[in-house]
């Protein structure tokens, strides 16, 4: 089996660009990412994208991005997992190295939420559930973390104000990224007086919906971070049949087995990006990777403890970038183990990508090393 | 949201109307949404099994920002309840939400779920209300 290293890295900022098109945007940064790695000979490209076909009307998007840049006879391939799909792509193109059938790929998020109205995203979005039996009846993601938030401040005896504390630092890390859709600090009053959106979550417990393209690019000759170990978990489990709301099976899986092959512990574990699409979901996988106690992070934050986690703002200020988000993750661990601007270098040589589709339905994690 | 399809709301009126779920006749488990196969036994031998009309709440959000096909009924009270050996998540109506609690009676009731304005297709199915 081959080694797998990230050679090259790049990402746009997330925001609104109505003036590019998806494929546009995706090819830009993957060469930006190709360029970093010096240019070498490229055998694959994995796309990891949640709404094209809904928001942009396009299928086969590999295949356009490639032609965008003459990448020419190279195979493609497009990864859907929901929100998920970053992660998932990213597993799937660090596979095809480590198989040795391929010594160099590129792996490349893109999404466009903003090129459909915020209903028409609620719909979007909204398929990520069970659409037969969830969907229908106008279930979306955000009813079920608000009702797992509702069970998990029940059961741990916390107040609204404890959960508020997560969108809090999440402003804090976000406003000094400036790859971030909101770079701006907020303060546990703006958290309170948000409007809601299911209760108990506001406006701030939501990861607002953002475009954007991350790139990286693989290969089994040295680059500048290893991936250590890496698993992807479906949690089977319907979402109303759930034995536990307070606990993202998914996550714990993955994290065990991935962090079993990279042969660390999360006390090793320098900084993690986590998949925070509501505060409750980003609350639960930290409690899921191993990076605090389970029913333990809001004491944590209360008690003023520095929690270094989502240092890039999350989906709460990075944005929510849909399909993108596991590769924008991939490349901020990268960039934070190395130092690379913005982001000052982590004390440690390990971090950790946590990449989830939907709410607990499936996620990847990654575990990433100098 | 465009429906159009008429056979994806077809073949679904079992559930939509009457919440008709699988039982494993090999372990007795109850599955809904239906398996097709048992996760518990792995038995591939389910049948059909109805679900009770009455149960009890278990947790209830109120959901403001909605999909396109429920702008009209905002807001959604989304609500889990368990009815007999299994939790449903759907629409709790007739009730004031300040006024529900976790852990009482309620029934299901057969309502319009939603309307295709380009087709006109009307679809039905399940509701949970508070027990009177």
């Amino acid at each position: 089996m081959q080694d797998v290293w990230v050679n090259g890295t790049a990402m746009m900022q997330t925001g609104r660009h109505y003036n590019l098109n998806i494929d546009e945007m995706a090819a830009r940064v993957l060469d930006e990412a190709l360029k970093d790695a010096g240019y070498p000979e490229l055998d694959a490209l994995f796309v990891a994208s949640a709404t094209a076909e809904q928001a942009d009307k396009q299928q086969m998007l590999g295949a356009y991005i490639a032609s965008r840049l003459g990448l020419d006879k190279i195979a493609t391939y497009r990864v859907e997992n929901a929100d998920g799909s970053g992660g998932s792509a990213l597993m799937a193109a660090a596979m095809a190295v480590r198989s040795g059938l391929y010594n160099c790929v590129a792996v490349v998020g893109v999404d466009k939420p903003n090129d459909v109205l915020s209903n028409q995203q609620q719909d979007i979005y909204s398929t990520a559930t069970d659409s037969v039996y969830e969907r229908y009846f106008g279930v979306t993601p955000a009813a079920q973390a608000a009702l797992m938030a509702k069970m998990y401040l029940a059961k741990y005896e916390y107040k609204y104000e404890d959960l508020a504390l997560w969108p809090v630092l999440m402003h804090k890390y976000g406003a000094s990224n400036p790859y971030a859709y909101i770079r701006k600090q907020a303060k546990v009053e703006d958290v309170l007086d948000s409007e809601l959106v299911s209760d108990p979550l506001r406006l701030y417990d939501v990861g607002p919906m953002a475009d954007g393209a991350a790139a990286a690019v693989l290969c089994s000759r040295k680059g500048v971070a290893k991936v250590l170990g890496m698993w992807s978990s479906t949690n089977a489990v319907p979402f109303n049949a759930r034995q536990e709301y307070d606990v993202l099976y998914s996550a714990r899986e993955a994290a065990e087995r991935a962090y079993r092959m990279a042969g660390v512990t999360p006390r090793d574990v320098a900084t993690a990006e986590v998949h925070d699409s509501y505060s409750i979901l980003g609350v639960l996988a930290v409690e899921a990777l191993g990076l605090a106690p389970r029913g333990g992070l809001l004491a944590s934050l209360r008690s003023g403890a520095e929690v270094r986690v989502n240092l890039s703002g999350g989906l709460k200020s990075r944005g929510n970038v849909m399909g993108a988000t596991g590769v924008y993750q991939a490349v901020e661990v990268v960039w934070q183990l190395i130092g690379r601007g913005p982001f000052k270098r982590v004390d440690g040589s390990i971090g950790v990508v946590h990449s989830m589709g939907g709410v607990d339905r499936t996620s990847t994690v990654v575990v990433l090393g100098l | 949201m465009e429906h159009e399809s008429v056979p994806l709301y077809w073949r679904n009126i079992p559930s939509y109307y009457r919440l008709v779920a699988k039982r494993c006749r090999k372990c007795g488990e109850v599955y809904y949404p239906p398996a097709v196969k048992c996760p518990k036994c792995g038995s591939a031998e389910l049948e059909d099994f109805q679900l009770p009309h009455e149960g009890e709440l278990v947790e209830f959000t109120v959901l403001r920002s909605v999909p396109t096909d429920f702008l009209k009924q905002k807001p959604l009270v989304i609500g889990l309840v368990k009815l007999g050996p299994v939790k449903v998540l759907g629409q709790i109506v007739d009730a004031a939400p300040e006024k529900l609690k976790a852990g009482q009676k309620m029934e299901v009731v057969f309502r319009r779920v939603v309307v295709d304005g380009k087709y006109g297709l009307v679809m039905y199915g399940y509701k949970f209300r508070p027990r009177p």
